[in-house]
Formats: C-alpha cells, structure tokens, sequence
C-alpha cells in the first residue's frame, strides 16, 4: 500500500499531465479538415421528424424522389431531442450533412450570418407562385433566399366539441367572451385552460405571452420586442401580464409541471377544457377522437388591433460547404413543387398545410379552418423562438414559468427577463 | 433460526422466540418487500405500457390502467422503430471495444505491476485522473479530432473512443489485481526460461481471469448503454447503436410511449442476458476495489 502513498511531486506531475492532455484537446477545436470536398455520391438529408407517421411520410418521399431522379438521397432522421443541440455541430462540421429540415425565418437568419448556408436562390427561381410573405421568411439579412419552405401550420385554442355541447357553450370571439366561458367549465367542476408547460415543454407557455402580446401590442410590437427594439419592462408588456392574470385563476395549477403530451392527453379525456396549441396536437389524439375536436381563433383583446396569427413555417435548408450542390438544390426544386408537398400532406398526420399555394387543399376539416383563418390574418407571426432565438426562448421559459407559479412577482420577473435578454441580444 | 423454530408450534407459545425478535424479523421482510417492490414498479410499469396499444396510451394517458393488448409494439419497434439494425450495430461496436480494452489494459496492467517502469506511479494517476475528468468537455476535441482523421461517423471511431475512455479504470483496477499474484510465480517461470510475453500470457493472464471476468461485464454494460458518445461522434441514422435508436423513437412534438416501451424492453435484453451469465462475476466485480 506504500507505493501509493500521493508524494507532493508525483501528484503534481500527474495534474500537469493532466492540464498538457487538456491544452492539446484544445487545439484540436481549431482542425480544418481537406474533407468535403467530394462532387458526387449520395445527398444526405437529416430530418428532426422523428415520430413514427413523420418518418414514415418523409421515408415515402424520399423513395418517390428517387425513382424519378438521377441523384440518390439518403435520410438521416434523427430525435428531434438531440438535433436541435447538434444542429450547430453538423453544420460547423467539416464534412457537413448536405439538407436540413428546420425553422424558416430569424432563425435560419441566424444561421446564415455565419456563413453556413447554401444560396437557394436559384430553387426560388422556380418557385414564382409562392406568396411574397413566404420569400421574405426566406431571405437573409443579405438578401438571398436560404430556406425553402414545405409547410406550416396554425395554432389555436382548441376543445372537445362534445364537451362544449354538453355545457351549453359555444366558440367565444372576444376576451370577456373567453373570461366568461372559463367560469362556466370552472362552474362544472373541469380545469377550463389545460397548459402542458412541464419538463422539456416549458416553451409552451410562449404560446400564450405570444398571442396576449400580438392582441394586445400587435404583431409589429410584438416582433420588434423580440428584436431587442423594445424592453420586457415596457408598460405594453406590462398590460399582457395584467390580461393574462386575468385568466390565470382558470389555468390547470399543475400546467407547470405536466408535460404537452400529457395536456393533450388531460384535454381528450375531459379532465380540462380547453389548449392553446399548435395543429401538431392532431398526432397526439387516438384514432376516432380526432373528429370530436375542434379549435378557435385566441379571442379577440382589443378590436382595434388587426388579428395576426402564428403560422410556424417548416423547410429545408442546406449546408455551404455540400460537395454536391447539383443534387442539393435538384431535391429542394423538386420538393416546393405542388405534387411532393401533396404527398408530405397525406401521408401525415393531416394537419400540415402545403407550402405551395398550388398544391391540394389538405381535406380535414380541421386543417381546412386552420387555413382559412391564417389566409384572413393581417399578419403572421412564426413563434418566439422562430422569430427570435434559442437563446432568448431560454429565458423566456424562465420568465413565464416563473410568473406562472408566482404572479405576485412580477415586476421583479420582467426585469429579471429584460436583463437576460439583454445579454442575448448584446451576444447574436 | 426463524424456520427451525417453526415447526414446533407449541414452542412457540413458550417463547422460544421473544416477540421483540419475531417483530424484527417480520419488519424486516415487510420492510425488504416493499422496497423491492418499489424498485421493480418502474421495471413493471414499462412492461405493461410495452403491451398497451397506441390509441389506449394516446387515448387514456401513461398512467392508466390497461384498456388494451398490443404485443405488436415489438414487432414495430424491432423493424419500424430500426432496433435490429441498432442492435447488430451495438454488438458491432460493444464486442469489439470490450475485448481490444481488456487486451490493451492487461498488457499495460502487466509491465506497471509486474516490472519497475519509470514513471509508474505518474502514468496511473493520470490514468486515475482521466477518469475524474467529465467526458463532455472532451466532446468538441474528440469531434474534431475523429474528422481530422477521416473517422468520422463511422463505427470504427466510436470503438476507439470507447476503449480509449474505458482503458484507464481498467488498468488501474487490474494492475491492483495482478500486483496480488505472489512475486515467486513469476520467477519460477523466469528461472524455466519465460520470456515477459509467455509470463503475461501463459502466467499471469490465467490468474487474473477473475478480475477480467467482472470487468469484461461491467465494460460490456457501459458501453452497451452509453449515449454521449454515439451521438457525438456518429451523424448517420443506420449506424447508430441501440441507445439513440431508442431516443430516435420520440417524436418532436408527440412520442409513442408504448413502442418506446417495447424498445426499452429489447434494448434491456442483451444487458440483462450479460447480467445473469456472469452474475457472479458482477459480484466479485463490486469486491475488486478491495483488492490491496
């Protein structure tokens, strides 16, 4: 046991190793690699649609671009867990995945400033009849189009039409309208507004500050607030927390630890009333019960505020640095076009909207209310991490959490939050 | 001492065992029970929910009471979910990796406990404190590292990582091992004309099964389940292993809970089948930091 006794000497020519291995791995962040630089071969698309109906569809699409293409694709689909923390990894690395699926809008942006994404400006050429807000989620801020959009969706509040019928109740348009639902399912003795911002989901209740604030403030304040332009302090963002507390007393007490899925699950069994979430939630209702539910529009606050509404945008981008852009460019061509976004549609949950305004209208009818009332918004906004960053949702799942579980707090909250944001901002 | 006494019944009226022992003994298998059934609630609640279909999981929450039976979650896992191909890429990855470990361990174990090199005592501290290091700020190095060269994403690259991280608790754990071999072995063997290599492999490997046993074992399960590294040094889906093919199975916004179950279940298998084979080596294992 001697031979171990820890000499003063031999401990500290043990950390200087130690430190020696650690500086050496340190260099090695600065490697380039001659990599990448092959012209031929498979295409790789790495896909974040990991649910099995997702890849499934997307595993169909693959297949039907290949038979008819001479470039061969090769899907990666990956847990939508793990992609986005690795996202910045592949696309940094030096023999990156050629397409990605991902976000339209600043966080594409964010992407491209650095130089990572590939110019589809060309694949734009062909894509004449896409609505000019679609280009514009596009474009970066240097003006060429990096992102080719697929399909989007819609978010509302949705309810069991079975339930509402039950309770005499029917959808509310404005604000004291909602309000006034809420007692009623509350008077029944059922949660009025389930929440599902639990473990992993606290960005749900994003959804909720977005909605109050685009009612509220409108969507130009709302977006300029998230670019920094405004403060969390403002007495505007002050008046959103002031309506919300309104009906705060009428929200799930557990909605801060339930998980989304478990929300959606409380909502199809009548536990609570009603879910403010994205047309996603489809996937999440078994077979049978999909026809019972329904949505609205989120009430209207103040009327003279023209109703925007969030329509969150999903395409492709592609690595800068792909060895073969030819092939790159010849999917996502071929992927705007009307009979790929039909296929993406069917064989999907059913609740996406196809991009292309040529394509099939999707025939739930769900899907097909979800549309309608994103064709009459005045305008769209993506969701608070697509219009601005991870980084700031982070501190906005701290900021509404907190506020969740202590209202009372909320001054010391917002400037809390505005001090965060501050330093995300100061950082893009 | 309980059982003997049991038969006699009248004995026990006597007092044979006093009621404050007969109130421990029963407080301690209620106690043992129902720990061990709190411990196996989670194991039974994944395989009731491998057996629920998804309409059930999906309809009546995680936690319901079955409404359902759906044995086709493993079918669906096992093919749909990609868990055949993940598992052939574990063993791919695992067999390979414990085996080259083990190799590489004994011989260094062998010249740092059975010969004077210099720098002894430094290379097993380092080694030891390689181990004190927190893998995840070798990530970025080593994802950087395998591309430099022209590993990565590929299988071979996660095997190295794998033996390179493993092999200094290995050879810390098994030189104490073979420094327990008495010193006059060896110089018998070396008085009949051994070599160094023919006393590792003829001699001391032999003794040292024991301890190559339990580590072999424990190896196996470590790197059967790691995740960490898989995902950093791996981008395709078709050679990842069995632990992010299990997390590739959620979805982004809803996750089937009742085919990952399953798939946690054929996942669980290959490590539990190690477990039970080498049982007894897990054991001795647990007894090897003892080892003077």
């Amino acid at each position: 046991m001697s031979s171990y006794s820890l000499s003063r000497r031999n401990l500290l020519q043990g950390v200087g190793a130690v430190g020696a291995a650690a500086a050496l791995g340190g260099c090695a962040t600065a490697t380039k690699s001659s990599a990448g630089t092959q012209t031929g071969g498979a295409v790789t698309l790495q896909s974040d649609l990991s649910s099995p109906l997702a890849e499934k569809a997307m595993q169909a699409l693959v297949a039907a671009y290949g038979k008819q293409s001479k470039h061969s694709l090769m899907l990666n689909t990956i847990a939508a867990t793990t992609y986005q923390p690795l996202l910045p990894t592949y696309l940094t690395s030096a023999n990156p995945p050629d397409i990605y699926t991902w976000y339209a809008g600043n966080d594409a942006d964010h992407y491209s400033k650095r130089g990572l994404l590939l110019d589809v400006s060309s694949v734009w050429n062909t894509m004449g009849n896409y609505p000019p807000a679609f280009k514009a989620l596009s474009t970066d801020a240097s003006g060429k189009q990096i992102f080719v959009p697929t399909s989007y969706y819609w978010w509302g509040v949705f309810y069991r039409k079975s339930k509402f019928a039950e309770w005499g109740l029917s959808e509310p348009k404005t604000w004291s309208d909602f309000l006034t639902l809420c007692q009623t399912i509350k008077s029944k003795g059922v949660t009025p507004i389930g929440l599902g911002a639990g473990t992993g989901n606290a960005w749900v209740a994003s959804a909720w500050f977005d909605y109050l604030n685009i009612r509220i403030n409108g969507a130009q304040y709302h977006q300029a607030l998230l670019q920094g332009q405004h403060a969390f302090t403002d007495p505007q963002v002050g008046k959103v927390f002031d309506t919300w507390k309104q009906a705060l007393p009428y929200f799930d007490p557990n909605g801060t630890a339930v998980t989304w899925q478990a929300a959606s699950n409380q909502l199809i069994q009548g536990q609570t009333g009603m879910l403010l979430t994205g047309a996603f939630f489809a996937d999440a209702a078994p077979k049978g019960s999909l026809d019972d539910l329904d949505f609205f529009k989120f009430p209207v606050i103040d009327a003279s505020v023209p109703d925007a509404e969030e329509a969150p945008t999903d395409g492709l981008f592609a690595s800068a640095k792909t060895g073969n852009s030819a092939a790159v460019l010849d999917f996502m061509t071929w992927m705007a076009k009307p009979d790929a976004q039909n296929m993406w549609t069917q064989t999907s949950s059913g609740t996406v909207i196809p991009a292309n305004p040529q394509a099939a209208t999707p025939t739930s009818p769900l899907a097909k209310k979800g549309q309608t009332m994103l064709a009459g918004a005045s305008a769209l906004t993506q969701f608070f991490n697509r219009d601005s960053s991870d980084a700031l949702q982070n501190t906005a799942n701290t900021a509404l959490t907190n506020f969740l579980q202590n209202p009372g707090k909320l001054s010391s909250i917002l400037s809390t939050w505005q001090t965060q944001a501050e330093q995300v901002w100061k950082t893009a | 001492m309980a059982l003997t006494a049991a038969p006699a019944a009248g004995a026990r009226r006597h007092g044979h065992r006093p009621l404050g022992s007969r109130l421990r003994t029963f407080g301690f298998h209620a106690g043992a029970s129902a720990l061990s059934l709190l411990w196996f609630a989670p194991i039974a609640l994944i395989l009731v929910i491998s057996l629920r279909s998804t309409d059930d999981v999906l309809g009546h929450g995680l936690n319901s009471v079955p409404h359902s039976f759906a044995p086709g979650n493993f079918a669906s896992a096992w093919n749909d979910g990609g868990l055949k191909q993940a598992l052939i890429n574990s063993a791919i990855v695992s067999i390979p990796a414990v085996a080259l470990t083990l190799l590489l361990a004994s011989m260094a174990a062998f010249a740092l406990a059975r010969y004077q090199v210099p720098l002894r005592r430094t290379l097993l501290l380092v080694m030891l404190g390689g181990n004190l290091l927190p893998p995840q700020i070798l990530l970025v190095p080593v994802a950087k590292l395998t591309e430099l060269f022209g590993l990565h994403d590929s299988l071979a690259a996660l095997i190295a990582v794998e033996i390179g991280f493993g092999l200094g608790f290995y050879v810390f754990v098994l030189q104490g091992f073979m420094r327990t071999i008495p010193a006059e072995i060896q110089q018998a063997a070396l008085l009949d004309g051994a070599g160094p290599f023919t006393i590792y492999w003829r001699i001391i490997l032999p003794l040292t099964r024991p301890a190559l046993a339990a580590l072999g074992a424990l190896s196996f399960t470590w790197v059967f389940n790691d995740l960490l590294w898989p995902i950093t040094v791996l981008v395709s889906e078709t050679k990842m292993p069995v632990t992010p093919a299990l997390l590739g199975l959620q979805g982004q916004f809803v996750s089937y809970w009742n085919v990952i179950a399953a798939g946690s279940v054929i996942a669980a298998i290959p490590t539990v089948a190690v477990f039970l084979r080498f049982q007894r080596h897990f054991i001795g294992g647990l007894n090897l930091g003892g080892v003077k």
